[in-house]
Parts: structure tokens; C-alpha cells; sequence
């Protein structure tokens, strides 16, 4: 409890990559000396149904497994917004995909800040929905500092070395989804 | 036979050590289980694939291989119980893991471990219930873990909370079962399964922990009966009598052992007017709400059962007597709160239930419910 905590939930359609995220993520922040818990959260299916992944960073030990409320919560789906409200209140950054129609209602009433990126929209049309998930990865990083652009390429060459080593093409483009999704965010 | 029995002298294969020094990693729990049990020279892993258990067989048959270990996927958890036994009988370092429905079928098995004595370990990340569920989180395999099947619960159940203690106490059930005797579980939960988290893993020679060697229960050298005593490996009776006598031998055998297995930790607990009572992972939130009101200098405190069995009874009850009131939090209805008030059986204290089966608990929550009986208190 005495140490800050950040608080990160990711959701999105099953297969829309969220775990990837967190998962590349966290190994960036553990690398750069944070302490850190990810549990990726999901149904018993294989694709479709609603993952989530919970992370938490921090300088200090993490006491807690489970968290209430959120710091930053990224939802990618319209069913991941309806999910993911509950973990918004009035110090969270609520950042959602506009590129389909959101029932206004779902979202959280109270926020810190509630932030449209259409993110589906800008890498179907500027890259390819491949890199969808690399995308809200720079965007979370934009918003989080957790790690910077360099530690976030290096983690991505960590995971994905052995597909850029087959075809060069795709790590520009996974670089440039990178710094899209940060720029996207304002960062 | 000569086969067997050069396997059991040939131990030189495990001169190859998986961990040299100590390595920290920031890895999923199943990752965490399947090393530990490596570090700990286990012999032959028997299992069948069920979430959120199953990375733990996925790391092991990747690994195993490399060590010179075994591995046999069975066709189902009934089968890689029994298959569990076989292993412990030809005197080997064998282990199991499981969740949610398999645990259920594994039960046959392990009831057949107390009746025989088989140092059987098993690993249970428990997923939701009743039935199949959810495959995320839950505490509700206490029942099941501690008092599953026709036995009468002659078994050690561990309750983790971190990475670090599923790599200790996986190397230490090892050491537990082949010194007691008695089937011992690991229970873990799907948060510890799937979560990612720091944790330091180690050789245990480096640790001054020897390894408690193993050995067959049956095909022993020599004539029985001529050479010596002949094995009699039994599990089925004729006589109300006779059973009652071995079932009584059980107990006395596991209660004697109850002293040196029972584990509990106390946090601020000896003047806590409000003692909060959890295991698992949710003693961890418990741990950060005793930090949150002792900086307010307010006297509350947390007792976790380490062994869910044998429950911590005797330690627990000069501090449940003690407080004002106690906060039992799980998520499962009460089902580690049957087992806890059996053991302080007359104790009068309040008890107030924060159950949430199949969720996580979180601190704030704990923090919420504490300061509500303060409220009603005052």
C-alpha cells in the first residue's frame, strides 16, 4: 500500500492480441527493474469472449492479486467497454476503439479522462490489422511511461526477432504501429 | 527388473543441474512448478491436460527431456493418478497436477495414497466451481484438496501465496511425502497458475536441502519371505474389525505427524483486537490491510493457515480468543472457515464472513469490510 502502484486493464475480443500486449509489456517493465504482476484473464474459448489482462507496476513489492479500480483501462471492443467500466472511477484514464459503434451508456460515468482512438480504423487503413495489437501497445505506452520507446522495440524484437528475421518488412511496420499508437495519444 | 533396478542406482543423470545458482526470472506460476520440481531431482511427472494447470506439463515435457526425466500423458486424471501411485511404488519421485473437475477424478487415487502410505505430491491450481466453471481463479478446491474422496483426509495441503512459495513448497512436498509418508498438495489457484510475477529459483543443495532419497515399495531385491520380509501392499479388507484397526493406525501415524508439518503466519496478531483470517493469495491483500491500519494505529492483524491441512488450530486459537472479532475472507462460501472453526470449536469471538466464490479479493475490499465492524463497534 505504500508504494504507487499503476494499474493497467487491457480488454478486447479474444484473438484481438491483449495478452501479447501485456505480456510484452510486463517482460519490458521487469526488465527495466519493476516489479510486476500481469494475470491474463479470459473464457474457455479459444477466439471471441472478452480477454482481459490485469497489470500492475511498481518500484515496490505488489501486495494484492486483485484490484478494484484502475489507473489506465484500454478496451477494444464495444463488450469490452460494457466489461471493463466497472474498473473506471475518477482517477482513471478510460481509453476505448471508436472504430465501431459504442453504446454511450456502457461507458463509465466517472473518469479521469475518457479518451476515443480509432484504432482499428487507423491500422486498417495506414498499416494492416495485424499490427492492431502493437498499436495499443504504444498507445499504452504513451499513456503510462511505464517504459520507454526504446525498451518497448526491444521487447518486440525479443518476442518477434524470429519473424522480422524471415521478413524485415514487418518490424518496420510493427515499429512504426509503435510510434503511431504513441503519437495517437499524444505522446 | 534389471532395467528398474539400474535406473534406481543410476542417479548420476541428475548431476546435470537444471538451475546453477540462483536465477531470478519473472515467469508464470506453472513455469515456477515445473522447475521447482526439476530442482527437486523429480523423477517422472504423470498428468493430463486441464486449465489453468496445464503449462505446468507443457514446461515439464519441454525440459524434462534435456534432464533425463519422464513423462506420460495419461488418457484421462483418473488414470494419471493411479499412474502417480505406480510411480511412487517402483520408488520413483513422482507428481501430478490438476484442477477443478480432474482434481475431483484424482481423488480416488489419492484416497488409495493415505491407505497405502505413498508419498504421492500433487499441484492444484484451483479454477471456479461448481462443476466446469471458469478457468480463472478461485479458492473452492479447499474441500476437495483437504478431505477429498471416501478417506479421512491423512494428507498435507499447502496453501501458496507467491511464486516463491510455489517453488518452495513444490521442493518441499517432496521432502514432506518421502518423510511421512503421507500424500502432500500443493495448492495453488489460477492467478499463481497464469500470472507473471518475479520470483528467485534456486538449487536446493545450495540451500542445505537434501533431497529425502527414495525408494521401491515393491521389487526389492532379494526372496521374499527368505531374504526378507515379504511386501504386503494393501487397500481392501474383509472384516469391519480389521479395517477399524489399520484406519486407527492411519490416524495415529498422521497425527503424530501433524506437529512437525503444521505452518501458520502471524502478522501483528498479538494484541489485534480485529484479526483477519485468509490463505492463498488473498493473504496477501490481508497483509497489505494490516500494514494500512497499524500505520493508522489501529490494532489489527492477520493469521494465515500455511497448512490447510492439518489446519493451524492450536496457534489460531489463543489469538481467536483473543480478538474482538474475526474477518474470514475466501473466495469460496466458508469453505476454509468449515475447516477453521472445527479446530477452535467453543471459541465465542464474532465472525464476520467476506466470502466471494470463484473472485479475486482485493485489498480496498478488505480495508471496506475491517472498517465496517470497526463502525458497528463503536
Amino acid at each position: 500500500m505504500a508504494q504507487k502502484i499503476l494499474r493497467i486493464v487491457i480488454a478486447g475480443e479474444g484473438g484481438q492480441g491483449v495478452q501479447a500486449i501485456a505480456n510484452i509489456l510486463s517482460e519490458a517493465a521487469y526488465n527495466k527493474g519493476k516489479q510486476v504482476l500481469y494475470i491474463p484473464n479470459f473464457g474457455v474459448e479459444q477466439r471471441g469472449g472478452v480477454s482481459i489482462a490485469f497489470m500492475q507496476i511498481s518500484n515496490g513489492p505488489i501486495d494484492t492479486m486483485k484490484f478494484a479500480k484502475a489507473d489506465i483501462v484500454i478496451a477494444l471492443s464495444p463488450r469490452s467497454v460494457a466489461r471493463t467500466a466497472q474498473y473506471a472511477d475518477k482517477r482513471t484514464l478510460f481509453v476505448y476503439d471508436s472504430s465501431n459503434e459504442i453504446d454511450e451508456t456502457s461507458l463509465p460515468a466517472i473518469t479521469k479522462k475518457t479518451m476515443a482512438i480509432p484504432a482499428i480504423d487507423i491500422v486498417k487503413t495506414e498499416f494492416h490489422p495485424i499490427v492492431l495489437n502493437i498499436f495499443v501497445m504504444g498507445a499504452v505506452i504513451g499513456v503510462t511511461k511505464v517504459v520507454d520507446l526504446e525498451a518497448a522495440k526491444a521487447a518486440l524484437e525479443d518476442k518477434l526477432g524470429y519473424k522480422f528475421a524471415k521478413n524485415p518488412s514487418l518490424r518496420e511496420m510493427n515499429f512504426a504501429a509503435l510510434q503511431r499508437g504513441m503519437q495517437e495519444v499524444g505522446a | 527388473m534389471k532395467d528398474l533396478k539400474e535406473k534406481n542406482e543410476t542417479k548420476d543423470k541428475y548431476a546435470v543441474r537444471p538451475i546453477v545458482g540462483e536465477k531470478r526470472a519473472f515467469a508464470t506460476g506453472n513455469e515456477v512448478v515445473a522447475w521447482a520440481a526439476l530442482a527437486a531431482d523429480a523423477d517422472i511427472m504423470y498428468g493430463y491436460p486441464i486449465t489453468p494447470q496445464n503449462e505446468i506439463m507443457h514446461y515439464w515435457t519441454r525440459m524434462s527431456e534435456k534432464y533425463g526425466r519422464g513423462f506420460l500423458q495419461t488418457e484421462d486424471e483418473t488414470s494419471a493418478g493411479f499412474t502417480t501411485l505406480g510411480g511412487v511404488l517402483a520408488g520413483r519421485r513422482s507428481f501430478t497436477a490438476t484442477s477443478g473437475p480432474g482434481n475431483m477424478l484424482m481423488q480416488e487415487s489419492m484416497c488409495m495414497a493415505e491407505m497405502m502410505r505413498l508419498p504421492t505430491v500433487m499441484i492444484v491450481q484451483q479454477r471456479g466451481g461448481p462443476s466446469t466453471a471458469t478457468v480463472i481463479y478461485s479458492q473452492q478446491e479447499v474441500n476437495l484438496t483437504c478431505f477429498g474422496g471416501n478417506g479421512e483426509g491423512f494428507r498435507i495441503v499447502y496453501s501458496t501465496c507467491s511464486h516463491q512459495e510455489l517453488f518452495d513448497y513444490t521442493i518441499n512436498a517432496f521432502n514432506v511425502a518421502w518423510t511421512h509418508r503421507f500424500p502432500v498438495f500443493v495448492l495453488g489457484d489460477g492467478y499463481q497458475a497464469k500470472m507473471r510475477e518475479p520470483v528467485t529459483m534456486y538449487d536446493p543443495r545450495d540451500k542445505g536441502i537434501t533431497m529425502v532419497p527414495t525408494e521401491p515399495y515393491v521389487l526389492k531385491e532379494g526372496c521374499a519371505g527368505v531374504d526378507r520380509e515379504p511386501q504386503q501392499m494393501r487397500n481392501t479388507y474383509n472384516t469391519e474389525e480389521e479395517l477399524n484397526e489399520v484406519v486407527e493406525g492411519l490416524n495415529a501415524a498422521y497425527q503424530a505427524v501433524i506437529p512437525q508439518v503444521v505452518k501458520h503466519e502471524e502478522y501483528a496478531c498479538e494484541d489485534a483486537d480485529y484479526v483477519i483470517v485468509a490463505h492463498g493469495v488473498v493473504t496477501r491483500a490481508a497483509q497489505a490491510a494490516v500494514e494500512y491500519f497499524r500505520e493508522k494505529g489501529l490494532k489489527v492483524g492477520h493469521f494465515r493457515p500455511v497448512t490447510l491441512r492439518p489446519f493451524p488450530g492450536e496457534a489460531f486459537r489463543p489469538i481467536a480468543d483473543r480478538a474482538k472479532k474475526i474477518l474470514v475472507a475466501e473466495s469460496a462460501l466458508g469453505q476454509m472457515r468449515r475447516i477453521m472453526t472445527d479446530t477452535i470449536y467453543g471459541c465465542s469471538t464474532p465472525m464476520v464472513n467476506f466470502f466471494k466464490p470463484g473472485e479475486g479479493i482485493s485489498t480496498e475490499e478488505i480495508i471496506v469490510k475491517v472498517e465496517e465492524m470497526m463502525a458497528e463497534d463503536k
